[in-house]
């Protein structure tokens, strides 16, 4: 049987066009951002996953401190069946003074992925990292200054050992803004002037080994090494940040950007659901008329729910072509603007389609389908006599004996609650994306000033092995690095009791102290055990926590060098380098291990900031457009239920401005609510979900908001609605006196 | 005698059951009522009268008891089947007319035809033909908001008409016009029952418009409390018959 309502839709859609139009844009908005997300996480994560086999991505190198006699390489590669390549660096630096690590072509292991222009062919070009060259603008064509020589830049590379620029592996952060890898000629090799490193990459002949016979392997080939070799570095594939790094880091936010299209989809869906009740309420004669004439329950019932789930449909078939056409590019670039990755093609993503397709249509049709069918069950007798409430008897509420008007727009309220309650809880998400969106960088320079604030020292310099130097003030310390349970690095200092650099810490006994981050990470308290262990040989340790140190930058634990001795059971004079304010110049720079300095400590917050960055400002926008749009659709649908009373009490004299400030105000005072219960609320709630994604990363940004954010949402949300009551003021003045005395039809 | 088109027998409609508040609206109506009669159902407001309407025109189903609906056992109908029996057997006529607004007359007659799948140029024909029958063939492109008060309930009448429904069912149908109105509108109804035959059902809480058919069915607190015949099928508005314009 053919429906003849079917008709209908198009005039409903053209009559309420404007509504479907936002919503419409709102939500294929919403999907193309996460869409395209989703599809360029998948195609950026296949596209690394996929560099190991296609650019043969080492299992591992080393580093030998001379070159090998002539068949020790050969030796190692039959004993462990493996292929062994020369992979040589130079180190060499910039006049800015950043690090580029020099080599030459590889072809058979950790070949190199050029993104624009062409290999360097003449001594006097270079190839250096696209990352590297964006963070610098540094372009193909440019003249790149290094090692004191000048190269051109022929091409913008992605070496696959190298998609996170870690200078070194146990560097806290990688460094993409002051470290890359670079490409020249060997003949510009062989001119360079730093120190050769002799480094070798292997590829193993098994490929089918899994982790831990892998992790088995090299420790047995790094023991063979070190027998016949003086080794100044070993690291296997999967220990190497430079390459896994990446890997473990993708698709980490994606739990938290489906989680906001969920969240806006079941907002959506509810303001679908409570526009469509009030229609229903508005056409309750024809509903009424339509089921005496024959039609069934179930067909009003999908009439009524075919343009929102319409809408939602065209939105998600738009939002997923603008998914994988436009915005994979904008989402690939917030990976990209961090990782060094290959050249990557968008994918098909079923698991997306399904995420951003299926899952929210079937939200929409859900809430839809609960709402209008409880609002449909009424018999057709109600709906003809337009008695549409559910309890017989229904009472006004009491209310207390205010002045006429408050008690007026009490009733407002109170009549349109449910559409109050949709507003609110609009309001409550859009500002928790607003809270998000705006608090970020603050924090991070907040983090920044308080970690440049509690720095040891000037200087603070990891020494190759203990070494004496006469610089004034410099004081020594031991350091070593342990894991915890969720195998995040520890460092454990061993300081002088009476220290200058580290200031207002008994230390003396077994007195240990976590730094504060540390504690807050892991709900720590004073007085507990904390159980930490090596990395390779698990040796366990269990420390007794005497109290907490404000110490922002890195997670730390602080006890006596004699305690740190004791404990590592190495001699009691022992160290592993210096605090220093002055820099130390009596020492070979080739036996200092890493000089700790600002940029180190606020690398990781810099880095947050530079990868999340992107982020924050889209959260902004879609909070906005959200707020406004909640606004916008609710009151309007306030207004549009209280048509005949608005023309009513302009018949009985009100004016237009009067009129409009007993309906407006009414919502006026809601929004003000809701604005001021939702923010603290969107505060408690970002707070829990900050804590929850910041035990992902390494390290420890404690929550901060700065003062200014919770008043800013406030006037944002006031904003958007006094741009929404200017437009409802129109549509009150345009409701005509006469329409309280017409007839329903 | 003329076969029984409706049947009631024992019906008890109780609302809010269980419930502290639970109701009870009709005790027990046991009725018949035969093709081709015109019935006026009367009752003072609360008596249980539009409840009565509710399960007469299918639109609710009884809590107890049996109604028999041109023979089909309406008590036992899922809501699918009841509202192809409001389809087919019933038309209905409401006191606030309850046309489709901003549809043209034409496309408001039609509306249970197009349901019932009859096809356009079918359904067009009828829907001229009851317009014709009601006197408002002439507006036929007219939207609700363009007619009177009079004029939309002949539209509404003839929308009544147009599956031939086995009866007519009017809730007050005279109830939002002038008197003048109101006969030209009853006299619709008295040319329907002599000239189509048809069965009609009259809910009304004026005794003056309920002597106007041929059996009155009065209810109070929810019983019948009389039924009686008032005027013969021969005589009920027959100098009444003639439909004009306003």
């Amino acid at each position: 049987m053919k429906n003849p309502l079917l008709k209908r839709l198009p005039r409903e859609l053209k009559s309420d066009i404007g509504k479907y139009i936002a919503l419409f844009l709102f939500l294929s908005l919403t999907i193309a951002f996460v869409s395209g997300f989703l599809v360029a996480d998948n195609s950026l994560k296949k596209a690394y996953d996929d560099s190991f086999e296609k650019f043969t991505v080492e299992d591992g190198h080393f580093i030998l401190a001379q070159l090998p006699e002539d068949d020790l390489l050969s030796d190692i590669e039959n004993e462990f069946d493996i292929s062994i390549y020369p992979l040589y660096f130079v180190n060499g630096e910039t006049p800015e003074g950043h690090t580029v690590r020099f080599y030459t072509q590889r072809d058979e292991v950790d070949r190199i992925d050029v993104l624009k222009g062409e290999f360097p062919e003449k001594d006097d070009e270079i190839a250096i990292d696209r990352l590297y060259a964006e963070n610098n603008n540094i372009s193909v064509g440019d003249i790149y200054t290094a090692d004191k020589k000048n190269f051109k830049v022929t091409a913008l590379t992605a070496f696959s050992d190298y998609s996170c620029l870690y200078k070194n592996n146990a560097d806290m952060m990688f460094d993409a803004n002051k470290f890359t890898v670079a490409l020249v000629t060997d003949d510009a090799f062989d001119s360079l002037s730093g120190a050769v490193q002799y480094c070798y990459a292997w590829v193993d002949h098994d490929r089918d080994m899994d982790d831990t016979a892998r992790e088995d392997k090299s420790d047995e080939i790094m023991k063979y090494i070190a027998k016949k070799a003086v080794l100044t570095d070993f690291l296997a594939q999967q220990n190497n940040h430079a390459i896994t790094f990446t890997g473990t880091d993708m698709g980490g936010d994606k739990v938290m950007i489906q989680w906001l299209l969920y969240i806006v989809i079941i907002v959506l869906a509810f303001a679908f659901a409570v526009t469509t009740r009030s229609t229903i309420e508005q056409e309750a004669s024809v509903i009424g008329t339509l089921r005496a004439s024959g039609y069934t329950r179930s067909e009003l019932l999908w009439h009524y729910i075919a343009l929102p789930l319409l809408t939602a449909a065209a939105a998600a078939v738009v939002g997923n072509i603008l998914g994988y056409l436009v915005t994979p590019d904008m989402m690939a670039s917030m990976y990209l603007h961090s990782y060094s990755l290959t050249k990557y093609t968008v994918i098909w993503n079923a698991d997306a389609f399904v995420r951003t397709t299926l899952i929210p249509l079937a939200i929409i049709l859900l809430v839809n389908l609960v709402i209008v069918s409880v609002s449909l069950s009424l018999s057709p007798l109600q709906f003809l006599r337009r008695d549409l409430t559910r309890k017989k008897n229904r009472r006004a509420a009491k209310l207390p004996n205010w002045r006429f008007l408050s008690r007026f727009r009490t009733r407002i309220i109170l009549q349109n609650r449910a559409a109050y309650i949709i507003l609110f809880i609009g309001i409550f998400f859009s500002s928790v994306l607003m809270l998000f969106g705006m608090m970020f960088s603050p924090l991070m320079d907040h983090f920044k000033e308080q970690v440049v604030s509690s720095k040891f020292s000037e200087y603070q310099y990891l020494l190759r092995m203990p070494l004496e130097t006469d610089t004034e003030g410099a004081e020594k310390y031991c350091a070593a690095a342990l894991l915890n349970d969720n195998d995040e690095e520890i460092t454990i200092y061993g300081i002088d009791p009476d220290s200058d650099y580290i200031t207002g810490l008994d230390v003396s006994g077994d007195k240990v102290y976590l730094s504060d981050g540390f504690m807050e990470k892991y709900g720590i308290e004073s007085g507990d055990n904390v159980v930490l262990h090596e990395k390779y040989s698990g040796d366990e340790y269990t420390l007794r926590v005497t109290d907490k140190y404000d110490y922002p930058a890195t997670l730390s634990v602080f006890m006596s060098r004699e305690t740190f001795c004791d404990m590592f059971g190495i001699d009691s004079d022992s160290f592993s380098g210096y605090f220093s304010d002055e820099k130390i110049t009596d020492i070979d720079e080739k036996l200092i291990a890493a000089t700790i300095t600002e940029h180190d400590l606020t690398i990781m917050a810099d880095q947050l900031d530079d990868s999340m960055g992107r982020l924050f400002p889209i959260f902004g926008a879609f909070s906005t457009v959200m707020f406004v749009l909640m606004m916008y659709l609710l009151s309007k649908l306030v207004i549009e239920k209280n048509t005949s009373n608005i023309s009513m009490i302009k018949i009985l004299g009100y004016t237009d401005r009067e009129a409009s400030g007993l309906y407006s105000r009414a919502t006026w005072i809601v929004v003000v609510l809701s604005l001021l219960i939702s923010i603290p609320l969107s505060g408690f709630t970002i707070e829990k979900i900050y804590y929850t994604m910041m035990l992902e990363y390494n390290g420890w940004l404690s929550y901060w908001v700065a003062p200014w954010v919770y008043p800013m949402i406030f006037v944002i949300g006031v904003l958007c609605f006094a741009a929404v009551s200017l437009i409802l003021m129109k549509k009150i003045k345009r409701i005509p006196l006469a329409q309280a005395l017409k007839n329903m039809e | 005698m003329a076969k029984t088109i409706i049947q009631m027998i024992n019906i008890i409609k109780r609302y809010y059951i269980g419930q502290p508040n639970e109701l009870q609206i009709l005790n027990g109506i046991s009725l018949d009522i035969h093709e081709g009669e015109f019935v006026s159902i009367v009752g003072a407001s609360g008596s249980g009268k539009s409840t009565l309407m509710n399960m007469i025109g299918a639109l609710d189903r009884p809590t107890e008891g049996e109604y028999f609906l041109d023979g089909t056992d309406i008590s036992r109908l899922n809501d699918k089947q009841l509202s192809n029996i409001r389809n087919q057997k019933i038309g209905f006529v409401f006191q606030t007319f309850n046309l489709i607004s901003r549809t043209n007359a034409l496309k408001n007659v039609e509306l249970p035809m197009m349901y019932a799948g009859v096809p356009r140029k079918e359904r067009s024909r009828r829907a001229m033909e009851l317009l014709e029958l009601v006197g408002m063939k002439d507006r036929y492109t007219h939207q609700p908001n363009e007619l009177s008060g009079g004029q939309k309930q002949r539209v509404a009448i003839a929308r009544a008409m147009a599956n031939d429904p086995a009866i007519i069912l009017a809730d007050e149908p005279t109830g939002a016009l002038d008197t003048k109105t109101g006969h030209l509108v009853m006299n619709i109804f008295h040319k329907l029952h002599k000239q189509e035959g048809k069965t009609i059902v009259l809910i009304t809480h004026s005794p003056e418009l309920a002597s106007e058919t041929e059996r009155i069915i009065t209810i109070s607190d929810g019983s019948v409390i009389s039924d009686t015949l008032e005027n013969t099928a021969e005589n009920a508005g027959a100098e009444n018959t003639e439909v004009s314009g306003e």
